[in-house]
């Protein structure tokens, strides 16, 4: 049996004296946390320890302690035979060091004499492990029985942070040495901030109360009022934005790793869009800047459908030699071009506000950089709303000339859809159901070229409208959900996130056991994106490429980006 | 054991050899004996043809063609402007009505009421024709005004070629589907061929513009031709069989006769095909018959027979 024992870096030079630590059960392994140095009295010593125990009250009490000394005096044994009165634990261990040697020596007395045990001490840095997070989380309660060894020494080195209180310059009964016994560190701004935040977020905490309660009182609940901000991307990310603020402002302290993880990353992500936003609008707002771009929106309008006029033209002659219907053609042609006049009356009527509605509408960019892309995607939706309005008609008046020249075509061959089977099957028609079928199907059949052409073109410039959407809409939700935070301890502070750990040899001399040193291995970056994304209303492409080129083909409506609802994790 | 293959060659023991796989026996796998090939029957099922009996069902086919050459030649007589649709129309409601009366006095003695709701139903049948195409009319006339006369005339022939193939010849009163739709196909594309732009600039005294009228008349008549007269003819061919026979020669008669008024030549292949038809096929058919060798035996693929009844005891 191979007996581990970690023992502190910060120990190492210490004075002899009383370790204090914690047994792991069942893998015959010892965690080290401090030297209780000499003089001590025995019973002021258990005083303590038992009330630092109450105080981390899962750790210590569900584990019985074990004290090891290391000793530099001779004669101990009516000392142990002490120690053993104070603190009744049946094994003890002895460390040593000898006088021109690096390494320690560790001597194993228990009540029940076993044969030698081979040891070997494992080094490890106290400050960084206390304060590292390994990965992956377990997110329930850990069965100690079952639980592996590395997960156990973190968590005991975790918990036992308020033995580190005391340090050298305390004036109480008992001196010890662990990582922060040369003084305990602390920043006066940083202590300014946690006073302050609890009034800070309470605040916060009760507008946000009441402006929620604003938004879902009757009147902004309604059905028309609910269908537009479920489109709107701004109103979308408002409420997306709401809920983070609510997560980071609650009073109460994250107690779990994940959710301080989490809170630390939407603040940080918070704070950055923020900042970039500001800085957006004062970019904008100097050199009026904003009123160039109003008085350049209603020209841009105005030549966009000049450019879907000349394109209507175009395919009401005959567009690339193709046969088209003439009357058909003219038909459709005169429709969309006298959408696109009506479009363009109402963008001319209100020229004249669109100067102060950007002027004031832009301000809303102080909220965040994504806001300001949310609003461009807005803005670029209600600009281009004729094209969606084509694209519609279009499609469907495509899909109606296809699922009906299919159907007809079963009754040009004798046969009929069974609904309930799902299948094809045959089926004698009646003579005057064959007639007007035939007659339908022959109209349809020559009108399809037609059909078709109209459509491809207007769904060609509503894709196009959908990518660039889609781009915003893809970059608003990678600064959502990218942890900053997490990337910003992996890269100053990679010891915090650790995903194992490795050994190096010590020191290895005849005589002495064993010594390792264990260092922490930092987490890789694509798992701590991955592991810390905050989960967002992504927009994700909802269908695969088979299935778009399907419904583009057939003519149904495709609606490539789907917003997912917020995960409650 | 061996390539030993001989009927005879095979030494005779004193059992005799049985056609069974599950028994061992003394003589070799391929061991036949001289009951070999005895189940063999050749030609089961021949059928005796009989030269008269076979020219008269062909008359149905060479009948179908001739129709389909009939209706082609009114449109070629409307194409060419000689004659005008309105006289085509009448005409073609005459027949209808003389038809039909001819149907329901061939009808087989049943009672009064069957044929009342009949002749009702009948009358929503023909409305419900004659609105649709008078409707479908104008907006028919310039379907295929942008595609090539060519390809126009491709898919008419190839229309027209599937309608002769898929007519159901046994049993002509309910008509196919695929026939009946090829066929109106055909004759849709003819009727956007027709001219009407000729008769637009003159004055118009019916409320149709002329045009329309053509592609109504056209649709009249393929209707006539394709839907109404193979029923007539399954209730002729039903009462009265020796009129079919003269039916069918008379309308190849007129066939010929209408195709050669304008194309002599077309009339002399129409005419060497109808023969051919008629005449030749079923001479060849009955040739070929002495030359047929099928043969059947046990060997063949097992036929599953739904015969369950020994399962009853």
């Amino acid at each position: 049996m191979v007996l581990k024992i970690f023992f502190p870096q910060c120990c190492n030079k210490a004075d002899s004296g009383l370790l204090v630590g914690r047994w792991i059960p069942g893998q015959n392994s010892a965690v080290v946390l401090a030297v209780i140095h000499y003089p001590f009295i025995p019973g002021q010593v258990k005083q303590y320890i038992q009330q630092v125990e109450s105080v981390c009250v899962l750790t210590f009490l569900s584990s019985p302690w074990f004290r090891w000394y290391i000793q530099q005096v001779e004669s101990l044994c009516s000392f142990l035979r002490d120690l053993s009165t104070i603190f009744p634990q049946g094994q003890w261990l002895q460390l040593s060091r000898e006088m021109g040697k690096i390494g320690f020596r560790c001597h194993v007395l228990t009540r029940d004499p076993r044969e030698k045990d081979k040891v070997i001490f494992i080094h490890y840095e106290q400050r960084k492990v206390m304060l590292s997070q390994l990965h992956p989380i377990d997110n329930g309660v850990p069965d100690p029985q079952t639980e592996s060894q590395l997960p156990q020494v973190f968590g005991t080195v975790c918990q036992s942070e308020p033995l580190f209180f005391l340090d050298k310059y305390d004036d109480g009964p008992v001196k010890m040495t662990h990582w922060q016994s040369e003084g305990r560190e602390g920043s006066i701004i940083v202590e300014l901030m946690k006073q302050a935040s609890t009034p800070v977020c309470l605040l916060t905490t009760w507008m946000l109360t009441l402006w929620t309660s604003l938004c879902s009182s009757r009147i902004l609940n309604m059905r028309p009022m609910r269908f537009i901000s479920s489109k709107l991307s701004t109103c979308v990310q408002l409420s997306y934005r709401t809920e983070h603020l609510q997560t980071v402002c609650s009073p109460t302290r994250a107690t779990a790793h994940n959710h301080f993880m989490r809170k630390a990353n939407i603040f940080v992500s918070f704070f950055v869009d923020v900042s970039l936003g500001l800085l957006l609008v004062s970019w904008m707002y100097r050199e009026n800047r904003i009123g160039k771009l109003a008085n350049t929106l209603v020209p841009a309008a105005d030549y966009v459908a000049k450019e879907l006029e000349e394109l209507l033209q175009w395919l009401m002659g005959a567009p690339a030699g193709l046969k088209m219907n003439r009357a058909l053609d003219q038909v459709l042609g005169r429709f969309f071009l006298y959408h696109i006049h009506l479009w363009i009356s109402y963008i001319h009527l209100m020229s004249p506000f669109v100067e102060m509605i950007l002027w004031y509408v832009g301000l809303s960019a102080c909220l965040g950089l994504t806001f300001a892309l949310s609003l461009l995607s807005d803005i670029t939706a209600l600009l281009t709303f004729h094209i969606y309005c084509f694209y519609v008609y279009g499609a469907r008046l495509y899909c109606m000339t296809v699922y009906g020249l299919s159907s007809l075509w079963r009754l040009f061959r004798g046969k009929k859809w069974n609904v309930l089977r799902q299948r094809v099957d045959s089926c004698s028609y009646d003579l005057d159901q064959l007639f007007i079928g035939t007659l339908l199907f022959t109209i349809l059949l020559f009108l399809l070229p037609t059909t078709a052409l109209y459509y491809l073109v207007f769904t060609l410039l509503r894709l196009v409208v959908v990518m660039f959407q889609g781009v915003l809409h893809l970059s608003v939700d990678f600064i959502n959900s990218f942890p900053l935070f997490a990337m910003g301890l992996r890269l100053f502070r990679s010891y915090r996130l650790a995903e194992g750990v490795k050994f190096r040899v010590l020191c290895e001399e005849p005589g002495t056991p064993l010594h390792l040193m264990m260092d922490i291995n930092p987490l890789k970056v694509s798992s701590v994106v991955q592991t810390y994304r905050t989960p967002t209303y992504s927009c994700y492409p909802k269908d695969s490429w088979l299935a778009l080129c399907k419904k583009l083909f057939l003519g149904e409506l495709i609606y490539p980006w789907r917003h997912k609802t917020t995960k409650i994790d | 054991m061996g390539a030993d293959s001989g009927s005879g060659a095979a030494p005779g023991p004193a059992v005799s050899w049985r056609k069974v796989l599950w028994e061992r026996q003394p003589f070799p796998d391929n061991y036949v004996d001289r009951r070999f090939l005895e189940e063999l029957r050749r030609n089961e099922g021949l059928r005796q043809y009989r030269y008269w009996a076979v020219v008269q069902e062909a008359g149905l086919v060479a009948q179908q063609i001739s129709c389909v050459a009939l209706f082609l030649t009114l449109w070629l007589y409307m194409e060419q402007g000689l004659l005008s649709p309105s006289t085509l129309l009448w005409t073609g409601l005459l027949c209808a009505l003389l038809g039909y009366g001819l149907y329901q006095a061939l009808a087989p003695r049943g009672d009064s009421d069957n044929h009342h709701r009949t002749r009702w139903s009948d009358l929503q049948s023909a409305s419900i024709f004659l609105s649709f195409t008078f409707g479908f009319s104008p907006v028919l006339r310039t379907l295929t005004e942008s595609v090539c006369t060519d390809t126009v005339y491709a898919m008419t022939a190839l229309m027209l070629l599937a309608h002769l193939v898929a007519f159901p010849y046994a049993h002509p009163s309910p008509p196919g589907s695929l026939s009946l739709n090829a066929a109106l196909f055909a004759s849709v594309c003819l009727a956007s061929r027709l001219p009407g732009d000729l008769h637009t600039s003159g004055g118009l005294d019916s409320s149709s513009s002329p045009s329309s009228l053509h592609t109504f008349t056209m649709l009249c008549w393929a209707l006539l031709v394709f839907a109404l007269w193979p029923c007539l003819l399954q209730r002729l061919r039903d009462c009265a069989p020796w009129v079919f026979g003269c039916v069918c020669v008379l309308v190849g008669v007129c066939g010929v006769g209408g195709l050669g008024s304008l194309w002599p030549g077309g009339a002399v292949l129409l005419a060497a095909l109808l023969g051919t038809v008629t005449l030749l096929c079923p001479l060849l058919l009955i040739r070929l018959q002495s030359d047929k060798d099928n043969i059947q035996g046990p060997w063949d693929e097992a036929e599953i027979r739904e015969d369950l009844t020994h399962f009853l005891h």
